[in-house]
């Protein structure tokens, strides 16, 4: 990533901020003390920090799903509804297998997650590259399939019988350890490290990350060179679905135990525009998400102790992505600038 | 059985899908407009969210369903300014700005029904104006032309209008043959001297228009209330009707008459039993089967014709 672009995040972050006073501001309330307790509510305190990282898990990994398929040149836009899928087949492992031992159970049920979020990506892949089915359309629209179904199944087979449309507890031994009681930080965390690095290796450092690679960049370039592009695709779009299970996956093994009805709510949407900012970039992704859970965790926070609303917390985050996407908004009084600059050398 | 199947079946059905149709239809104008241009507009579900909170707002404070409407189409010009100019002044990728504003849209309305409204969740009030039907009293009389040509919504009518006035400006004027151009090819646009940029941003301040007016409908004519998120995916479907009808605004406007069918008839069999999941998720699997046949239709035609060439005898 250019260092142009980090300045460009970088003033994003504080026209956002600014704007948000301003309306804190307006609203009767201290901008400075409402962003104290947004910070405070994201960094101090074992709880405050933990419930940063339990929600910068699954935005990484919705950020990494969502890079990897534009690094082929599709938008995987899918990424909640694979995160769904991957979420209900985890959890069904978890409740289903009950004389596991922890070592067998957790990578079985992650497996699980990942093969149905790879599965269900592979749908639109194979539209798209047999019958150029627009995929950004295709993966929008099998997010509310992904939806409808497993809430279908939690209020159906899968129904805890708890009155809440959940399915039933999983065992414990498919349960990630929490690193930071009380917050539901848990080990997820370093399995999501762990993710960012292999794809980072996967993508640089192999041969099959060079196909992919190159497929994104000239798909008919990588069919002259031998390289079955649709195949390629096919399998990038599978290993961003497998990621996106995965996001899933953890989300059920060490936030809520079971899976509930609706839980995400957004979370692959906040990933994906993490990754848009980021240009795709896999270090990037990981601050850009990292900043944005802060943001998130803080505004519980804040809500509580200033009574600034948190959809107003939610409003600042998309106009800091706004700003952050246009790509020229800063770079233009740069160039006003350096052509004074010349201007001055000239004369 | 037979006589369940007729009751789903029935003359009914035809209001049923006019009206589950026309927020989709909207949705889809204000789409196609933009994809003329070729810029992919998914926007439209945020810019109509904005238009139904603005339409219930207006609505409520002064009364009036024609002020609320024009607010409501205002402030879809105003979001799509924004969208106009990231995407055309700022370089952003128009998906993105799209995302974000949806995005926006959830969020601020959320912040406005809470400081504005002062509730949570959904806002109805009885002082709520909506915009009105049209009823022709000696049509009542009889039920089956009663439900066939009467009380429909104002948009549900002039939705139909809209559609074929838009066919009209793309196909049949300078300007949609310029809009067009744009779109096909915007250097050879600018070479021939059109001004692509402005070309454009009117495209994106039209979409604008439509889509809030789109919200306003959703919001006071289809229903009687805002509540968060209401448009639900509505906007996108919209986006998969112009998407089916290849950016023409009347088969545009066939596809979401498809999905609206898809969706009453849903509402029909939740009556027998069958898990709402499943109906619900009807029109959204409808979407990416008709599409997926469309093209492959597309594709074996192209086949056909290059093969057809292949086997000239001079080749």
């Amino acid at each position: 990533m250019k260092k142009s672009n980090y300045i460009n995040a970088i003033l994003s972050i504080l026209v956002a901020l600014i704007i948000g006073g301003i309306v804190v501001a307006f609203m009767g309330h201290n901008p400075l003390e409402a962003f104290a307790q947004l910070f405070r509510g994201a960094f101090v305190g074992k709880f405050n920090f933990g419930t940063t990282l339990e929600k910068f898990v699954p935005l990484l990994l919705a950020g990494l799903a969502f890079a990897v398929s534009s690094k082929i040149a599709v938008f995987n836009v899918g990424v909640e509804g694979q995160l769904y899928l991957g979420a209900m087949a985890a959890a069904w492992v978890g409740f289903t297998f009950s004389n596991l031992s922890k070592v067998v159970h957790i990578p079985l049920a992650i497996l699980a997650g990942m093969l149905a979020g790879a599965l269900f990506a592979a749908i639109p892949a194979i539209l798209k590259v047999y019958f150029r089915v627009n995929e950004v359309l295709t993966t929008m629209l099998l997010n509310y399939v992904a939806q409808y179904l497993t809430s279908y199944l939690v209020n159906n087979p899968f129904s805890g019988g708890t009155g809440v449309a959940q399915s039933p507890p999983i065992y414990e031994s498919a349960i990630l350890t929490r690193i930071m009681p009380p917050s539901r930080a848990n080990t997820g965390l370093f399995i999501a490290l762990g993710m960012l690095v292999f794809i980072y290796w996967l993508f640089y450092k192999t041969t099959v990350g060079y196909k992919l690679r190159s497929v994104g960049l000239n798909r008919d370039f990588t069919d002259y060179i031998g390289v079955n592009s649709r195949k390629a695709i096919i399998l990038g779009m599978m290993l961003s679905g497998a990621i996106g299970g995965l996001a899933g996956a953890i989300e059920v093994m060490g936030i809520h135990h079971s899976f509930l009805d609706n839980f995400s709510s957004g979370i692959g949407f906040d990933g994906m525009l993490a990754a848009l900012i980021a240009k795709s970039d896999f270090g990037m992704v990981a601050i850009i998400s990292f900043f944005i859970a802060s943001l998130k965790s803080g505004a519980l926070a804040m809500e509580r102790y200033t009574g600034v609303p948190k959809s107003l917390i939610d409003a600042i985050i998309a106009v800091f992505i706004l700003f952050a996407t246009m790509e020229g908004l800063f770079q233009l009084k740069r160039r006003m600038k350096s052509k004074k600059e010349v201007d001055e050398h000239v004369g | 059985m037979l006589d369940r199947i007729a009751s789903i079946f029935d003359y009914t059905l035809i209001h049923a899908t006019i009206r589950s149709s026309t927020p989709i239809l909207l949705a889809a104008l204000s789409a196609v407009i933009t994809q003329q241009a070729n810029i992919l507009n998914v926007g439209v579900e945020g810019i109509m969210l904005f238009g139904a909170f603005t339409a219930v707002c207006v609505s409520f404070f002064t009364g009036s369903w024609i002020l609320a409407v024009l607010a409501a189409m205002a402030v879809g010009v105003l979001v799509s300014t924004i969208i106009g100019f990231a995407h055309l002044k700022y370089k952003a990728d128009v998906f993105a700005v799209g995302t974000v504003i949806n995005m926006l849209a959830i969020a601020l309305t959320r912040f406005l029904l809470n400081t504005i409204l002062k509730s949570s969740g959904s806002f109805y009030s009885a002082e709520i104006v909506p915009i009105p039907t049209i009823n022709i009293r000696f049509l009542e009389k009889i039920p089956v032309l009663d439900s066939l040509f009467n009380k429909y919504s104002l948009f549900e009518v002039l939705g139909i209008v809209i559609v074929f006035i838009l066919w009209y400006a793309l196909y049949k004027t300078v300007w949609g043959l310029r809009i067009r151009s744009v779109g096909l090819n915007p250097m050879a646009a600018e070479t021939a001297g059109l001004n692509v940029f402005k070309a454009k941003f009117q495209v994106i301040l039209i979409s604008g228009m439509l889509g809030g007016m789109a919200g306003a409908h959703l919001s006071l004519g289809y229903s009687k209330l805002f509540a968060e998120n209401m448009t639900n995916g509505r906007g996108f479907m919209g986006v998969a009707a112009m998407f089916f009808g290849g950016a023409n605004p009347v088969f545009a406007w066939i596809g979401s008459l498809i999905f609206g069918l898809a969706d009453s008839i849903g509402a029909r069999l939740q009556a027998y039993g069958l898990p709402s999941q499943f109906i619900l998720m009807i029109p959204y699997i409808a979407t990416i089967a008709i599409l997926t046949i469309s093209l492959a239709s597309r594709i074996r035609q192209e086949r056909k014709q290059k093969s057809s060439l292949n086997n000239l005898p001079n080749n």
